[in-house]
């Protein structure tokens, strides 16, 4: 009964009008309440996360391509937002610097059409060698970065001009996470989402069944890209200044990665559930253990790969997928696997 | 018992989870970062406790890559707090004194949380002064926030120059800029009769802004610059750029990025037997970890820093460099390193300005700083419009018999300069 009840809860519907709720009730917070520049920060930097880890979802999670380099997208977008504001006009004569609106689709673009250029060769590996392909890629990138001083200003990297508006960032996360989340919804649920599914259960399987599985990975490749090279580009602009170190730094993929897990990977709700609960985290009881902190993130990565491999919600939709799940509803006498009837 | 094992990781992600719901709700409203507030002087007397309190605020990395130098700022800066509170009596504004109360988060090394975490001081804290983090790329993003809500941020630990050129009216840096490293060394082998440089650094934000501050004062000094090069970061051998330097035979050789790179040079020098007038490399020799590594090899070499405690520099607070050395000593256990210093020297700036402007204003505040030309023990400080400190001149060691002397500029000199340093063959 109870399994019931929680998955008319966490039925897609009812979790999308729960959101859509959500969402106008965060673009109505700030104007109810005067909310400090603390917390304005703080909720745009949970929508950011919140989006990213629905962006790697899309190619990490539905399609199955374990993309561990999904942060090269963020710095591909922020190093060419950073560019066109600040260095084009030094190169094209009467152009002036380009504003952060007019830069900010460009930035998207461009890290569509590396994803294109990157995906082409790479998203014909499969398994771990993908995954390690994108990981090349993500050092590479911050190499050729550091080498190409002209125009990202090398390893001392380029400063964006210092405007900070923290409530126009909220809003700008708001309606970007919300468009990400949306559209990430109707993916779900649509032909082309179900075709990355199928992708992600049986590639060969897919492509006899007459999808054309090269077309669909590039596309939701680049569609993950996009939507984190908007990001890229507006974090230069928000941090108002960027260097390979910390744009294209590992940290930012593996959180990626963990929010997906720790939610459910290949779910709706389940990365922007997991981003939320580990920001938390990180916020509260990391910051009380300094010291050990990473060791926490470790242990708990290991926790969710060998206990929770289908994250919360997938423990919700599916008990006996997990072996938390299967704890909570008493499912081993039921369901007998080989390994735990040797032990009973 | 089996059965209790394997419970085990699930007690302990529900702990995870409860740890999450214990938060006041709403979520995002959890209180930011490290709760790790100084607090103002521990022992002082309730019944001498002025009423008035100024908060000052800083986020400082405590964890993350820059450990180790964060941990010398906040010894720099808590050693100020101890002081100004339990013997210098509290900040004079006006004819009141003020309790210093000195909130302090730790930033991981991460711009985001320096970014929460300023804001956090800044409009939940209510601070009224900010001082600076550790490293040039996070005074960035904290500096560009203090300037938002007009916060006066004095800082002692980014050394970059770009910090100083986005037109900030509100931030003030003591320390040194990058591009003034090699200065006063140049200026020293310069007037000892070298005519030609050779630059190689490495391809990261401060030794750029070092080697192109180099190349700009060698060009003051009238030296020529035969060749420059640049290597990457974790750089393995130099030997192939000491062999071309060889050939161009230069008076001085100027390089380095990290310790490292320092122990690579002496040795690729040695072995090439490349053997300049004077060798300058700008991060290494003042540690005295350099003259354990190489050895009798590090003799001649000049170095630039700082700040050393045999400085001759002093104020009427801390009294002379060498006093302030032993006060660290005496509470921290250890000998202070350059970046506890100039913490410390930040801090007292700040109060400085405090005090000379009288008021807890931000413009008043600023213009003090803005007129401010002083000498403390760790040297003069004078802001330029830009905030950059222009009053002290980097100063230059040289290991001579194992030991760092300082020797240059002069007004803070103990021993004379040797020039040229004998070839590799004949020691």
């Amino acid at each position: 009964m109870r399994t019931r009840r929680l998955e008319t809860i966490f039925s897609s519907r009812n979790t999308f009008i729960g959101w859509i709720i959500l969402l106008i009730l965060l673009a109505l917070y700030p104007q109810v309440t005067e909310l400090s520049g603390i917390r304005l920060l703080q909720l745009t930097q949970i929508f950011i996360f919140i989006t990213l880890a629905s962006n790697w979802n899309l190619i990490g999670g539905m399609t199955g391509y374990v993309d561990f380099g999904h942060a090269v997208f963020f710095g591909v977008g922020a190093f060419v937002m950073g560019i066109l504001v600040t260095q084009v006009q030094n190169y094209i004569v009467f152009a002036p610097g380009l504003s952060f609106w007019q830069a900010l689709p460009i930035a998207g673009l461009a890290a569509m059409l590396f994803a294109l250029l990157i995906g082409l060769p790479t998203l014909r590996l499969k398994g771990p060698y993908f995954s390690i392909a994108m990981l090349g890629t993500f050092v590479a990138m911050r190499e050729i970065v550091r080498v190409l001083k002209d125009f990202t200003g090398g390893g001392r990297g380029l400063d964006l001009p210092p405007v900070l508006n923290r409530e126009r960032d909220y809003y700008f996360m708001l309606v970007w996470m919300g468009l990400v989340l949306i559209a990430i919804w109707w993916i779900h649920r649509s032909e082309f989402g179900q075709s990355l599914m199928a992708i992600r259960e049986d590639e060969v399987g897919a492509e006899m069944r007459g999808i054309n599985t090269t077309k669909h990975k590039i596309i939701a490749f680049m569609l993950a890209a996009f939507s984190t090279g908007i990001i890229g580009g507006f974090w230069a602009f928000q941090n108002t200044y960027i260097d390979p170190d910390v744009v294209f730094i590992e940290q930012r993929t593996v959180e990626m990665v963990m929010a997906s897990m720790l939610g459910g990977l290949g779910t709706v709700w389940g990365p922007p559930l997991g981003a939320l609960i580990l920001y938390v985290l990180q916020d509260v009881v990391w910051s009380r253990v300094p010291e050990g902190h990473l060791v926490v993130l470790g242990v708990l990565l290991i926790i969710i790969v060998l206990f929770v491999p289908e994250g919360i919600l997938g423990t919700f939709k599916n008990p006996s997928s997990t072996s938390l799940g299967r704890l909570l509803r008493g499912y081993r006498e039921e369901q007998p696997r080989p390994e735990t009837v040797a032990t009973e | 018992m089996k059965r209790v094992f394997k419970f085990l990781p699930f007690v302990l992600v529900l702990m995870f989870l409860l740890a999450a719901c214990a938060v006041p709700a709403p979520a995002p409203a959890a209180p930011a970062g490290g709760e790790e507030a100084a607090a103002p002087a521990e022992g002082a007397p309730a019944e001498e406790m002025p009423a008035k309190v100024i908060r000052i605020g800083a986020a400082v990395s405590d964890t993350g890559k820059y450990a180790r130098e964060g941990g010398d700022t906040r010894h720099g800066y808590l050693l100020w707090l101890d002081w100004v509170n339990e013997e210098y009596g509290g900040i004079k504004v006006g004819d009141e004194r003020y309790k210093v109360e000195l909130i302090m988060y730790d930033d991981e090394g991460d711009p985001d949380t320096t970014a929460k975490l300023v804001e956090k001081l800044i409009t939940e804290d209510k601070v009224d002064f900010l001082l600076g983090p550790y490293s040039s790329g996070l005074t960035k993003s904290a500096s560009a926030i203090a300037e938002k809500y007009d916060m006066i941020m004095v800082e002692g630990n980014g050394a970059s120059e770009s910090l100083f050129e986005r037109g900030f009216k509100n931030l003030f840096g003591v320390l040194t800029p990058a591009g003034n490293y090699t200065q006063s060394a140049l200026e020293a082998v310069s007037k000892q009769g070298a005519k030609s440089v050779v630059i190689a650094y490495e391809d990261t934000a401060f030794p750029t802004s070092v080697a192109e501050g180099a190349q700009r004062w060698a060009q003051e000094y009238g030296m020529e610059i035969l060749a420059v090069e640049t290597y990457p970061k974790d750089v393995a051998d130099v030997s192939s750029i000491m062999t071309k330097f060889k050939d161009l035979n230069p008076d001085v050789f100027v390089g380095g990025g990290h310790f490292n790179d320092a122990l690579l040079f002496v040795r690729a020098a040695k072995e090439l037997d490349f053997s300049p007038k004077a060798m300058i490399i700008t991060v290494g020799p003042s540690n005295p970890k350099f003259v354990q590594e190489v050895g009798a090899d590090a003799n001649y070499i000049i170095g630039p820093t700082q700040w050393e405690a045999s400085m001759s520099y002093e104020d009427p607070y801390f009294g002379t460099a060498k006093d302030y050395y032993d006060r660290y000593l005496a509470k921290w256990g250890e000998p202070p390193t350059y970046q506890a210093a100039e913490s410390t020297a930040t801090a007292l700036v700040l109060q400085l300005a405090i005090e000379q402007a009288g008021s807890l204003e931000t413009a008043a505040v600023r213009e003090a700083l803005k007129n401010m030309d002083i000498t403390t023990f760790y040297g003069p400080i004078k802001f330029d419009e830009t905030g950059k400190n222009v009053g002290k001149p980097m100063g230059s060691i040289q290991i001579q018999d194992g030991e760092i002397v300082v020797v240059a500029p002069e007004s803070a000199a103990v021993a004379d300069l040797i020039y040229p340093m004998p070839p590799w063959s004949e020691r």
